[in-house]
């Protein structure tokens, strides 16, 4: 499946319900301003209700099921969108409704707006559009960039959210015959239900694999890489990827059994399972004192930013700061396999103290054929420019670019490429951003 | 998107606080006069129980809802056995508990025709 047929198979299950309805629609229901209005109405709140149980179900967070999306961030930015599309709809739905009613009289207009006491059907239609402004205000930073646990949180009165839509609409709905609705509604609120499942349930109970950490290295003051030990069953994964990990150690200030997502540094190969972690946040910062001989949790893995099958294809690396990780993982697989590579690597950092692993870099660079190595000092060279990348990378433009770091890097990057005549799917990128 | 977004519920906020303020504000028009308004007999009412002429008392008052009948959004089975009698109890419970909305409400002002004289 392409990625674009992917990302738009979600848009498409959404838009049927709305579609059904639509065409099950009389003359009668065009006969009028008012009428119209409140045929919008009613297929605003559809599209509502459908977009939010499909934009659940694709939160599942199962191993594998973000690949064919281009990993787990690629997913959730869909899920993103589906969910602001949401929104949209519920402001619409009560606006329209009301708009419509006011052709009749204002003070209709506004009884439509106001439950009359016990009126369940349209209170639970209004506990649902509160549900998801409070849970949605974080994710759109309507009152700035939200704290992570509290977003994480918050982002779960999304299932208050979709039960009161769903009591809302089989109390009120007559757009569907009732057993077409039963039927629409009861396969896309299974299939959130199962992702719900999945994520608080199973994969709790299943889904992740018990490690000790073995080793704590600290290759700067602000960074610290575990090195773990599988409980039993090891992680199977691909360069690059990533997973989300709990730490269950009860002296930590902050995080203890909270699980974050890092990218794993070590090999595929590797008998140990290493992570780079850099203090970002409290559970990070936290995490730098995590005592060796406890208990960590993992998840995953996630991600697809290499590619998965080998291919000559010349690559152009492009990491900032602690965003080395997936390209530091490659690497090491890279010379642990004694393969050879046509990539150059541009490390962006701030000056030599904060080049973290680059004396194993250049180790490993030394290794495997074909690599090279350029580290870019923003301190001495000021921003990534495309003079710096044609210096020292002449045939860069011909290169598949991999790009991970801060969202700055990663923009400035994207955008000298895309003006540089780097086709838009030649450029991977992988975001560091809340999941 | 942020932007879009919260604009979105910005404007949202505005329409419903318009919308609650007008109806406190603006005065409520004057339909008819109810007093002026003939008054309707069961018998009178009744012989108009047919698709081309279809009246129904509700709360005591009687309505030509003949042209309304292929607006309705039910098929015209669900609204013919109501014509030419009293009709209270479809306006309030569709036939399954739940009342027409404050808009369906509304809407009725304009086919009043009378009073509704049941004795």
């Amino acid at each position: 499946m392409s990625r674009r047929l992917a990302h738009a198979l979600p848009w498409i299950v959404a838009a049927i319900p709305v579609m059904v309805a639509l065409l099950l629609a009389s003359a009668a229901e065009f006969a009028s301003a008012g009428a119209i209005l409140n045929l919008l109405g009613r297929l605003t709140g559809i599209a509502a209700l459908s977009l939010l149980l499909v934009s659940a179900a694709l939160a599942c967070r199962v191993p594998g099921f973000d690949l064919p999306f281009g990993g787990l961030t690629k997913l959730w930015a869909t899920h993103h969108r589906l969910g602001a599309a949401a929104l949209f709809m519920v402001l619409a739905h009560p606006v329209l409704l009301s708009l419509s009613a006011a052709t009749a009289s204002l003070d209709a207009a506004a009884l439509t707006l106001v439950p009359a006491g016990a009126d369940w059907a349209m209170w639970s239609g209004w506990i649902a559009l509160l549900a998801m402004v409070v849970f949605l205000a974080p994710s759109f930073a309507f009152f700035g960039e939200p704290e992570y646990q509290r977003w994480r949180w918050l982002h779960r009165l999304s299932a208050l959210a979709v039960l009161g839509a769903l009591v809302h609409t089989f109390l009120l709905a007559r757009s569907l015959p009732s057993a077409l609705s039963v039927g629409i509604w009861g396969v896309l609120a299974a299939a959130a239900l199962a992702a719900v499942a999945w994520r608080f349930v199973f994969s709790r109970r299943a889904g992740r694999l018990r490690y000790t950490v073995a080793e704590v290295a600290r290759p700067a003051n602000n960074i610290v890489e575990l090195s773990l030990r599988p409980f039993e069953h090891s992680l199977k994964f691909s360069a690059g990827q990533f997973v989300y990990l709990a730490p269950y150690d009860r002296q930590l200030a902050a995080g203890y059994a909270e699980e974050h997502p890092y990218t794993l540094s070590s090999a595929p190969g590797e008998r140990a399972l290493r992570i780079a972690i850099k203090d970002l946040g409290d559970a990070s910062r936290a995490i730098q004192s995590i005592a060796p001989g406890s208990e960590v949790r993992i998840e995953g893995p996630y991600g697809d930013f290499f590619p998965r099958h080998d291919s000559a294809e010349p690559e152009l690396w492009i990491a900032g700061g602690i965003g080395i990780t997936p390209f530091l993982g490659r690497l090491r697989h890279l010379a642990a396999t004694q393969q050879s590579l046509d990539a150059r690597l541009v490390y962006c950092v701030q000056d030599q103290a904060r080049a973290h692993f680059s004396e194993e870099l250049e180790a490993l660079a030394a290794q495997v054929p074909g690599f090279d190595l350029t580290q870019h000092f923003f301190f001495r060279e000021g921003p990534l420019s495309a003079e710096f990348l044609a210096t020292h990378c002449p045939d860069f433009v011909s290169r598949r670019a991999y790009i991970c770091g801060p969202d700055p890097l990663l923009e400035r990057a994207r955008s000298i490429l895309l003006r540089a005549g780097v086709a838009r799917d030649q450029i991977v990128t992988e975001e560091f951003t809340l999941l | 998107m942020k932007k879009l977004t919260f604009t979105a519920f910005v404007a949202f906020c505005t329409f419903i606080a318009t919308v609650l303020a007008l109806s406190v504000l603006v005065p409520e028009r004057v339909v008819a006069d109810h007093d002026k308004l003939p008054a309707i007999s069961a018998d009178e009412l009744a012989e108009h129980d047919h698709e081309a002429s279809c009246w129904m008392a509700i709360e005591g008052k009687v309505y030509d809802l003949t042209d309304y009948l292929p607006l309705h959004p039910t098929p015209l089975s669900i609204m013919l056995p109501w014509c030419g009698r009293e009709a209270t109890e479809g306006m309030r419970t569709k036939g399954y508990g739940r009342d027409h909305s404050p808009a369906a409400w509304a809407m009725l002002d304009d086919y009043l025709v009378g009073t509704y004289a049941d004795e």
